[in-house]
């Protein structure tokens, strides 16, 4: 068979049923191959959008997300999404199609150094120089993709390697058994014991409880030493919807309850999470009298910003029963929970126009059960953090360290396919549903019931809310007030939609979303005034919230 | 600070610049560099030098992470010596 035979036959190995991507020249050979083969390829409209997808994919499922592109353009248009999975440790494998060896290295049409521009953005990255190597090579991008701290690998494959004839017989068991994670629990016992002497614990979670599949876990380890808890954005939903010490997300766009908390903790329990400036506001004024126990199975992220009393390093499936010593924080809880009650989200807001915070807390009310969330990247990204509730961070897609606009729509797209039994809704602003608007087409191609709703306030709204509170009102280049008429666009792509402004027209608005079968796109007009609150001020503690009432 | 870090790495042809890559995105400077292939062409010998103001193991950690170093120690640290 032919080496693009072979890549086909080495994804249904490793389960691989469904890829995005997107033909050209250099990897012409493989897309002839996928002409006769049972994968399902799903044709994007710009290799960025594939990747999302490919990322969405695997974000919904926990299954490793493919994509393939073109040499040059087609791979370069890769680069955001393969940095948006780097930041968010999306396992994704990358193939893209290289000019052949014979005029590698003479600028020949098409040729860019990939594996030079994969550097920055990948976990790893190959290049195919021989057809003997294609297939351990793939198994290998596979293995990486997914051990340890997962991330995106890309593979490189020059067109001769594509065509070059080779004797292969697929093994049955050539996917290799997931690595064991080597785990310490050396430190268990200290951490126990700072566990059982803390007066003011807090669990802080993120990322990679859930990525870990420690879910079950983490529930049993709150359950048996009570403590109050708090997550990341790509943590939402780690914590069980009734756990009544739950305090929402921390940060710059946390919840008052939870950043006042943990300014307060005398032990912070770091559990698959790395202290992002986001969170953390100024490092230096964070947690100021916590000890920390930091969790993760990165030992990089051990250290890295903030000093860790205590480090266990690997499974978190073994290390969170280890922890297990039981608490005697009463008092603590008490105050916790009643912070909690003094804070509460107020959608008590007046007049008849639409606020999002409360179209949010409708939309997820009203949205079916284990409903998938995409986001795109602004102010509406929070507001759905802040007022919507996820039973599992797999149904709360959010570019989270990378901050992508553009993500919301093809993350929606892999999102669907991965879980074709699972409503799928995006909720993205009017400003970055423009960024990946192509991918319209794909969903009208596939027919994928994806519910869009875009968040209009006819401003690039994140950036216009730091204008406004940190640069003099000097709304430089925020202004989208000559936004195309969505739901027009929609149709375009034969997708039916409706638009609204006021308060008294959501829920039937909602209702008739959800209530027709195919895609369709929910124009929400708001006011450019509105913005996200509290906010953590740049070089601000935590504790330093300004809410609206300040404001 | 200077720092010598003995690594053996898988001779890829992208591994030099990986490590130097992720040397100079953690904020250190290269100071020197020497490698020389093994007798069976298939690892690397490297020698690599950086300074840097910032503890050594924010670099050594992220090296470690790279999926072509086979071995990385640290050899030793010391001020740079200014020459007169
Ligand atoms: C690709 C990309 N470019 C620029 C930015 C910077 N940025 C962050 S939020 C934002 C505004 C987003 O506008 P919109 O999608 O309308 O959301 P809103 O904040 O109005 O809800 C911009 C420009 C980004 N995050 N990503
Ligand atoms: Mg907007």
């Amino acid at each position: 068979m032919k080496g693009a035979e072979l890549v086909l036959q080495v994804l249904q190995q490793h389960g691989v049923d469904t890829i995005f991507g997107y033909p050209g020249g250099a990897i012409m050979p493989i897309y002839d191959a996928l002409y006769q083969s049972d994968i399902k390829h799903y044709l994007c409209r710009h290799e960025q959008g594939g990747a999302f997808s490919a990322i969405g994919y695997a974000r919904a499922s926990g299954k490793v997300g493919v994509c393939m592109a073109t040499s040059g353009p087609g791979a370069t248009n890769l680069i955001t999404s393969l940095a948006d999975a780097m930041l968010d440790s999306v396992a994704v494998v990358a193939i893209t199609g290289q000019v052949s060896q014979a005029v590698m290295g003479t600028d020949a049409f098409q040729e860019i150094d990939v594996l030079g521009l994969s550097l920055a953005v990948t976990k790893h990255s190959f290049m195919v120089r021989s057809v003997d190597e294609l297939a351990a090579t793939l198994h290998e991008a596979f293995a990486i993709a997914q051990s340890g701290r997962p991330g995106p690998v890309l593979v490189d494959i020059p067109k001769d390697v594509q065509l070059a004839d080779i004797d292969y017989q697929a093994e049955f068991n050539a996917a290799q058994p997931a690595a064991p994670i080597y785990t310490s629990l050396a430190n268990a016992a200290k951490a126990r014991s700072l566990i059982a002497a803390a007066q003011k614990p807090m669990a802080y979670i993120g990322g990679g409880v859930h990525m870990a599949g420690a879910m079950h876990q983490l529930q049993q380890f709150l359950a048996a030493n009570p403590m109050p808890s708090v997550t990341t954005l790509k943590a939402m939903g780690s914590v069980a919807k009734d756990n009544e010490y739950y305090l929402g997300m921390l940060g710059m766009h946390g919840t008052q309850a939870a950043n006042l908390a943990v300014q307060q903790c005398d032990l912070l329990i770091c559990l698959g999470a790395r202290f992002d400036d986001r969170v953390t506001g100024n490092l230096q004024k964070f947690a100021p009298q916590a000890k920390v126990i930091h969790v993760d199975i990165d030992p990089a992220e051990i250290n890295k910003v903030r000093f860790a009393n205590v480090a266990l390093l690997g499974d978190m499936k073994q290390i969170l029963p280890a922890m297990t010593v039981g608490t005697n924080c009463a008092d603590w809880l008490a105050q916790c929970a009643q912070l909690k009650q003094q804070y509460g989200w107020r959608y008590d807001h007046p007049g008849e126009r639409i606020y999002a915070p409360l179209m949010l807390k409708q939309l997820s009310e009203r949205m079916p059960d284990n409903s998938v969330v995409c986001c795109d990247v602004g102010q509406h990204q929070m507001w759905v953090a802040q007022h919507m509730r996820f039973s599992s961070p797999r149904n709360h897609l959010s570019s989270g360290g990378l901050g992508t606009m553009g993500f919301g729509l093809p993350a929606a797209i892999g999102a669907k396919l991965a879980r074709p039994q699972d409503t799928v809704i995006t909720v993205s602003g009017d400003g970055s549903f423009m960024m990946n608007v192509q991918e319209l087409a794909t969903i009208k191609r596939f027919r994928l019931p994806v519910k869009i709703v875009i968040v209009d306030n006819q401003r690039l709204g994140m950036v216009k809310q730091w204008q406004q509170l940190f640069f003099n009102e000097r709304y430089s280049e925020t202004d989208l007030s000559d936004n195309p008429d969505f739901v027009a666009l929609a149709a375009a792509f034969a997708i039916p939609g409706h638009c609204i402004t006021r308060k008294d027209e959501v829920e039937s608005a909602l209702e008739a979303m959800f209530t027709w079968p195919g895609p369709y796109l929910l124009h929400v007009c708001i006011d450019d005034k509105d913005n996200v609150w509290p906010l953590v001020p740049p070089g601000a503690a935590n504790e330093e919230m300004i809410t609206e009432a300040k404001a | 600070m200077n720092h010598v870090l003995n690594i053996t790495a898988t001779n890829t042809p992208a591994v030099v610049e990986r490590l130097l890559q992720v040397t100079r995105y953690r904020g250190y400077e290269l100071a020197g560099l020497q490698l020389t292939p093994r007798s069976d062409a298939k690892s690397l010998n490297i020698t690599l030098t950086v300074s840097g103001d910032k503890p050594i193991h924010l670099l050594t950690s992220q090296l470690h992470k790279l999926y072509d170093i086979q071995q990385l120690e640290l050899a030793g640290s010391e001020l740079a010596v200014l020459s007169a």
